[in-house]
């Protein structure tokens, strides 16, 4: 018994041992563990197919609600065109400073919007790097590389006119350690882009109906103009512009309000605009652009930042259609529904007397309907037909063509006035320093809230001017450059002027 | 710290009567001695057996295993071994004596469990605290950790939430990592993350161990601490079954409610805000939504156990139910446990067992009105004369979140282990074990349609359009194979005890989630996703299914593997000098192949002076032993895809494109993983003594500790150029974290005139400071954390500060006039009556540069004392516990974007010049509600966490009715909380330790009643 339990245990010992070296010797591949449900990069994109899912991805960003300047319309409430809106103490301290010209270089808002831009230009960098290397339809992947260059451009703008010179990244993995370029080198790269894609891009009308919503080759050069016009380049400028205008894909909506409405989405007017689901969450398609600005109280549309001033009210012609399309008023029935308001916004607000903010809303963001996800499937145009009007208007003043100008100009006038001859009547005013006021004014009136007038009087040096009494002085050209991302850099990143302390 | 032996009486078993002849040849004689300790058989190696006349004698091998040769004239023999009482046994005719030595009550030998084994206290260089049986069943909790608090030095716990069911938190000598920072549970020898599923009648000890010499073989996983558990088993030689029945009923009740405004306080600060909104403050009604939520709610524990043992077989077995109602309506927690222990010897070289336990339970989950309650009006009314519920501005109706709450899971946990120990080449033990941990969840949250109505008749926000149902089903399972060699043997004056081992674990977890909404009918038996009913959606795209999300994956922290290779020698010189080294070899699945190994050492000294020729003469001391140990010790618990750059695909990265607005379907890169992470290393020295005194009526252990976290793994925000998006952030080995403090532990006991008593007082400091964050380039350097609801960060982990410290304004009185507020840097948005922030910087700006540190989440000093009173069946027991040091952050009062309720002393708010220093005028939010030291509250507490009187039944009376033991009890748990804290409850925290001690309103921890009767047979 005692001899065969020893025998047991040297069988136990080998058998041990055998299981141990065994055990041993795969373990490499034990602790091998590949993740589950997730491709890794290193293996995407290698298709067609996945060429065309990386292209679609740098889109998305656009739906990204921080992407919209961070997520509040900070660009309006910083112009003469609207105050922070919503009730008093919603977003005081966060989104009230923009208002008043008080923000800080921590201010809320600023490290979300720069994040997102460059989470757009990632994606695209995505798309540039790695889509070359795809075997594939030649002219698709030129389409695609230029859809993608095409966004670079447009998050780069962005960028650049916000913060001047800043990091350039065209990789998807950037070196640790990248200071600023200088604005003329981002500018440099946002031209080269656009060009490449003004190239490379079909026209507008030779995209399927499913694919509306894709860089068109207009969509560049009115992108270019517009570029070429925050440099003061006003003879590119006016060819861009003109080669939009005669490339005969693009026209005024006939109704002003389908201009950023639902009726107009991709519509005639529309050059380049963000599509949205309505749903509430951008997972499912939602953008909460509109939802920000969405009436407070009754009906339940939104948070009711970005509140018309008094001053935009009060500037407009006398009965330009374009106020009551521009501003929802308390007690207005637009789609059937009326506008009571926030309980806890006052009607108007007084100072020793004199009114100097009235409760409304910005009905540019308008949809139908008196709930919530409506509003997030409000498509933000940005970039309209009258845009590049009048944008042809400005250059070919500056280059001394007052009556092409004035052509352009009196266009867009002529579908505000929706057909009522008494009003808006046709400019004519050939003083090229008179003209370029009133076409400053035309494109405060015709583009009031699209977070074009801040940029505007920035770019015109008439923003000490008009802004000053809002508390705007000259480092406000620039935005701070935000706190965290000179910390994370560990100083590598440099503050702009005027914001140091 | 003498610890009570369960032990029974000598016993001497005869074994193997067989008569070999009468020949006067010399005869061999061999045996087994062995102990039983805690339960269990323990082997005793080292014995000396001595052939009484002569000087011939032997010890026993690693097994208690001894061999003689006897003469004729040698008769008898003498066992005796440290620690226990000697014994002679006259040798007739047997050939086998099974020998179980009785330990010395005068020198006590205490076998502590260690890592991959036991070992006798005295031979010890870690640091090792027990928790026994009798201190495991005090507090009325479905997790037997919550016994720890107060009971262990140097280890503090506290809840997440009162909430039945919710996990506790542990920590371990502070905490010492970013990461998750909880110990390792080791059940019966499976390592695991909680012990959630045990009965805490089923556990025979808790140890807790500490220092590096004690948790280094447990390499990657023992940074955080280690707990090992051990559970119940047969008794060798108790052939009568043991039966016990444990029954206890508790009721639970909220310890205090917070002071809140009423509806006239209410309508006061109103007026101040809008003049002129209630006209007449003595007519407005008054709801307290607390008194409305809260309820008095039992607690249910049963238990029946069996134990015993036959010549081969041990046997545990145990059934028990515990059910918990929350103090919340719709709040529970209830569990079946099963727990089947036992062991075969197969040879006397061969032997085989399992642990396991199974663990059905299910638990419902409140919404959370405790929130709702803080926040909601005074004014309101819950209900209308209708019936209906009344609707409250901002927070809806607690009351009509609960009615239409109905949140469930459902779950089964399978722990155990099967195992088999072979004996060989005499010294030798060779142990393999199999366990594995699976978990199977379900889950189920429905919501009715419904809807709220204003009083103005028009439909509130709390409302659901259409019901809604979520299901979700996770499976989780580990297996950990674990094979150790151990050598055993005592060769004069040396003892050596050398283990070596090699282990693998394999744990993977899947999980499917789904949710739709339309339910056909609101009934429970519908409450399934098979029979889709469509629907019309006027605003969306016209008819969608009713599935609104899908999610399926593998739970990211609970995918890996590891093999590990581990040795340990103790080697003890004349029960004099110890020494411990150890060393354990781990690769993880969690790090790219070529950092995939970490090595963890350790080694440890100690010197029991008691034994010393000198210490002999110096009577007061029982006890004298000092030590010392150094050692590297792993944390690993880490998303296993941190490693990788993936691909991301979902709903936010595709665009809308198209007339019928299609969401079209993109995928990009994700966030960049990093492929070079390595283990973050705790390197942790510990000096401790131990010392008794008058025959060990006091008893006392001092520790030192010193614990450095390097290489933490954290997850930092990156520059935003590198496209990774808000709020992404990458793991990176950056940081450094430094534990310090003292732990004591003293106890006094004794007996006077037939009343027992005893006293204990236990503690640690505790000095907790980041060294380093970040500091590579492009990397960041702060660490920030503490989200509140309204994203504000309210902690910031930065160099010089403890982790997790608060972060905000210093307040500095109220301006009370204007020229106050001249003289003052203040905010553009400060007026007379608002809070004066102090200008930190000096740069004459009050800005988010002058926020700065208020207070710290980890206390600097931890207690627990105790006190026990016994005479003849009467005991009383008593336990207190407390903190020092810490602050609360009370986040529910600062997250104010609409008017809510407020606490009591808002009321003595500035209403002009001079009316007050501390409460600024009155606001629905805003500038006053900035994160600052207004809203910071000492943690400090002192707190009777148990109080239990106890009677058993004299045996006389119990005797006649064949019963062992009758014992009836009353408890109070958490009767009596000294804090200045506002709200419920001042032992809460998160197991974020970025986020902890913020208070968003959690679920209270109740104060308990029990009643309870325990009986064996």
């Amino acid at each position: 018994m005692r001899k065969q339990l020893k025998t047991n245990h040297l069988k136990l010992k080998v058998a041990v041992l055998f299981i141990a070296l065994l055990l041993t010797t795969s373990c490499d591949d034990f602790l091998d563990k590949k993740p589950q449900g997730q491709l890794l990069q290193t293996s995407f994109p290698v298709s067609a197919a996945d060429a065309l899912l990386v292209t679609n991805a740098a889109y998305a960003s656009l739906r990204n609600w921080f992407y919209h300047s961070g997520g509040f319309p900070i660009l309006d409430i910083m112009s003469d065109d609207a105050r922070k809106g919503s009730s008093i103490a919603d977003g005081f301290s966060t989104v009230g400073p923009y208002d008043n010209f008080t923000i800080t270089r921590q201010q809320d808002g600023l490290d979300r919007w720069w994040n997102a831009l460059y989470q757009g230009i990632k994606a695209a960098n995505v798309v540039i790097n790695s889509v070359p290397a795809v075997p594939m339809d030649a002219n698709l992947k030129n389409r695609y590389l230029a859809e993608a260059r095409f966004l670079r451009a447009i998050f780069y703008f962005d960028l650049v006119r916000a913060w001047g010179g800043v990091p350039l990244v065209t990789t998807p993995t950037p070196a640790l350690d990248l200071v600023r370029a200088t604005k003329d080198e981002v500018y440099a790269l946002i031209i080269n882009d656009l060009i490449f894609a003004t190239q490379n891009l079909p026209e507008q009308s030779a995209y399927t109906a499913n694919d509306l919503g894709r860089a068109s080759k207009g969509a560049a050069k009115a992108y270019l103009a517009k570029v070429y016009l925050f440099k003061n380049d006003f003879t590119n400028a006016e060819k861009y512009t003109l080669e939009v205008i005669n490339s005969a894909q693009y026209s005024l909506e006939p109704n002003f309000e389908d201009a950023n409405g639902i009726a107009g989405n991709f519509g005639v007017e529309s050059i380049f605009e963000i599509g949205a689901r309505p749903t509430e969450g951008a997972d499912t398609g939602g953008d909460q652009f509109a939802n920000t600005q969405g009436i407070r109280g009754t009906p339940n549309r939104g948070w009711g930042f970005n509140r018309p001033s008094l001053n935009l009210i009060n500037s407009f012609e006398a009965n330009d259609p374009r106020k009551e399309g521009t501003v929802i008023f308390l007690g207005e029935i637009l789609d059937g529904v009326k506008t009571i308001g926030d309980s806890a916004t006052p009607d108007t607000t007084k100072v020793n007397g004199v009114a100097i903010e009235v409760e409304c809303y910005n009905q540019k963001i308008w949809t139908p309907g008196s709930n919530v996800p409506a509003t997030w499937g409000h498509h933000r145009r940005l970039m309209r037909y009258s845009d590049v009007l009048l944008m042809a208007a400005e250059s070919s003043n500056e280059n001394g063509k007052p009556a092409q100008a004035l052509q352009f100009l009196n266009q867009v006038r002529k579908r505000a006035r929706g057909g009522n001859n008494s009003i808006l009547i046709d400019i004519a005013q050939t003083n090229k320093d008179l003209l370029r006021d009133i076409i400053l004014d035309e494109r405060r009136h015709e583009l009031a809230l699209e977070g074009h007038r801040f940029w505007d009087l920035v770019r015109t040096n008439k923003a000490t001017t008009i802004l000053g009494s809002l508390g705007f002085t000259n480092k406000y050209n620039l935005l701070p450059i935000p706190q965290t991302q000179i910390d994370i850099s560990q100083g590598r990143l440099k503050q702009n002027d005027g914001w140091i302390n | 710290m003498s610890r009570k032996i369960i032990c029974k009486v000598l016993l001497i078993n005869v074994l193997g009567l067989f008569f070999f002849g009468a020949n006067a040849q010399n005869r061999s004689i061999k045996g087994k001695v062995t102990s039983i300790e805690e339960g269990k058989n323990i082997e005793l190696p080292g014995v000396n057996v001595t052939i009484i006349g002569t000087s011939k004698g032997t010890t026993t091998d690693a097994e208690g295993n001894f061999n003689l040769e006897l003469a004729p004239s040698e008769t008898s023999l003498s066992f005796s071994f440290i620690g226990y009482t000697s014994q002679t046994v006259v040798i007739t005719n047997q050939t086998f004596l099974n020998i179980i030595l009785q330990t010395d009550t005068e020198q006590l030998e205490e076998v502590v469990v260690v890592g991959y084994g036991v070992q006798r206290k005295s031979d010890l260089t870690g640091s090792i605290s027990s928790v026994k049986e009798g201190d495991l069943t005090k507090i009325p909790s479905f997790n037997a950790v919550q016994s720890l608090q107060g009971k262990v030095a140097g280890v503090q716990v506290f809840n997440s939430s009162g909430a039945p069911g919710a996990a506790p938190v542990v920590r371990v000598r502070g905490v010492g990592t970013f990461n998750n920072s909880s110990p390792i549970y080791v059940v019966d020898g499976v390592i695991l993350d909680d012990i959630s599923f045990l009965n805490a009648s089923d556990i025979q000890s808790m140890e807790v161990l500490k220092d590096a010499s004690s948790t280094a073989i447990f390499g990657s996983r023992g940074a955080n601490g280690v707990i090992i558990v051990t559970t119940k088993q047969g008794k060798v030689g108790q052939e009568k079954a043991v039966i016990s029945v444990n029954s206890e009923y508790s009721f639970q009740q909220v310890g205090k409610t917070i002071d809140l405004l009423n509806g006239k306080e209410f309508g006061a600060i109103t007026n101040d805000i809008l003049p002129g909104t209630y006209n007449n403050l003595n007519l407005l009604p008054n709801t307290d939504w607390q008194n409305l939520i809260f309820r008095t709610a039992p607690i249910q524990s049963y238990q029946i156990s069996a134990n015993g043992a036959s010549a081969k077989t041990t046997y545990y077995f145990g059934v028990s139910y515990f059910k918990q109602e929350g103090i919340v309506p719709k709040s529970s927690f209830e569990r079946i446990t099963l727990k089947f222990n036992n062991t075969y010897s197969i040879s006397d070289n061969v032997k085989i067992g399992n642990n396991i336990t199974l663990a059905p339970f299910q638990q419902q989950n409140a919404p959370d009105v405790v929130y709702q309650a803080f926040r909601a009006q005074p004014l309101r009314t819950p209900y209308y004369s209708d019936g209906s519920f009344g609707a409250v501005p901002n927070v809806g109706n607690p009351l009509a979140s609960l009615e239409y709450s109905n949140n469930t899971n459902k779950g089964l946990r399978l722990v155990g282990n099967v195992f088999g120990d072979v004996k060989f080449l005499k010294d030798f033990l060779f142990h393999s074990s199999f366990g594995v941990d699976l978990a199977f969840n379900k889950s189920n949250d429905f919501t009715p349609a419904f809807t709220v109505f204003n009083p103005d008749g028009t439909a509130n926000q709390q409302q659901n359009l259409l019901s809604s149902l979520g299901k979700g089903t996770s499976n989780s399972s580990t297996w950990l194979w674990e094979n150790t060699v151990t050598f055993n043997k005592q060769i004069k004056d040396h003892r050596l005890n050398v283990l070596a081992g090699y282990t693998l674990q394999e744990t993977s977890n899947e999980y499917i989630n789904i949710r739709g909404s339309n339910i056909i009918r609101d009934l429970p038996e519908l409450r399934y996703l098979n029979n889709p009913l469509y629907f019309y959606n006027p605003i969306n795209t016209p008819v969608i299914n009713n599935l609104s999300s899908i999610e399926n994956g593998v739970d990211a922290n609970l995918y890996y593997s590891l093999v590990s290779y581990l040795f340990r020698l103790n080697y003890t010189w004349k029960d004099k000098y110890l020494l411990t080294a150890s060393i354990r070899r781990d690769g993880s699945s969690k790090f790219s192949p070529t950092n995939r190994y970490g090595n963890f050492p350790s080694f440890a000294i100690g010197w029991n002076a008691i034994n010393e020729r000198f210490m002999q003469d110096v009577k007061i001391f029982t006890n004298l032993k000092v030590r010392a140990s150094w050692g590297a010790i792993g944390n690993e618990k880490i998303n296993y895809l941190r490693q990788y750059s993936l691909i991301t695909s979902s709903g936010l990265t595709s665009p809308v494109f198209g007339l019928a607005n299609n969401l079209v379907s993109g995928a990009t890169f994700d966030v960049s993983g990093n492929p070079n992470l390595v283990w973050e290393t705790t390197y942790q020295s510990d000096i401790g003594i131990e010392v008794g005194f008058f025959n060990n009526r006091l008893t006392g252990e001092f520790d030192y500790f010193n614990k450095q976290t390097k290489d933490i793994l954290i997850p930092l925000r990156t520059q935003g150029y590198f496209g990774n998006g808000n709020g992404a952030l990458v793991t990176v080995n950056a940081g450094t974290v430094l534990n310090s403090g003292f732990e004591f532990n003293v106890a006094w006991q004794d007996e006077f005139k037939g009343v027992k008593y005893k006293v204990g007082f236990l503690g640690n400091t505790l000095h907790n400071e980041v060294l380093a964050v970040g500091g590579s380039k492009g990397i960041d350097s702060t660490l920030v954390g503490g989200y509140l609801g309204n994203g504000q960060a309210s902690t910031l982990s930065r160099v010089g500060l403890p982790i997790g410290a608060f972060y905000g304004y210093k307040t500095n009185g109220i301006f009370q006039n204007d020229a106050d507020l001249a003289a003052y840097p203040h905010d553009p948005n400060a007026a007379a009556g608002d809070l004066r922030f102090v200008d930190v910087n000096k740069d004459g700006k009050i800005t988010d540069a002058d926020r700065t540190y208020i207070g710290s989440p980890i206390p600097t000093f931890i207690y627990g004392f105790n006190f026990q009173l016994g005479y003849k069946g009467v005991e009383l027991l008593t336990d207190f516990q407390g903190q020092y040091g810490n602050s609360i952050l009370n986040g529910k009062e600062i997250v104010r974007p609409d008017p809510y309720n407020f606490e009591k002393h808002v009321i003595n708010r500035w209403t002009g010049e001079g009316t007050s220093t501390t409460e600024p005028r009155s606001s629905f939010g805003g500038y006053n509600y900035s994160i600052s030291d207004r809203f910071i509250q000492s943690g400090a507490y002192l707190r009777l966490r148990s109080l239990t009187l106890a009677y058993s039944l004299p045996k006389q009376w119990i005797d006649k009715v064949a019963l062992k033991q009758v014992k009836v009890y009353v408890r109070g748990t958490n009767l009596f909380t000294s804090s200045s804290f506002t709200g419920y409850s001042p032992d809460f925290g998160s197991s974020d330790v970025l986020s902890n001690n913020i208070d968003n309103g959690s679920y209270p921890v109740p104060k308990v009643y029990s009643v309870g009767l325990n009986v064996t047979f």
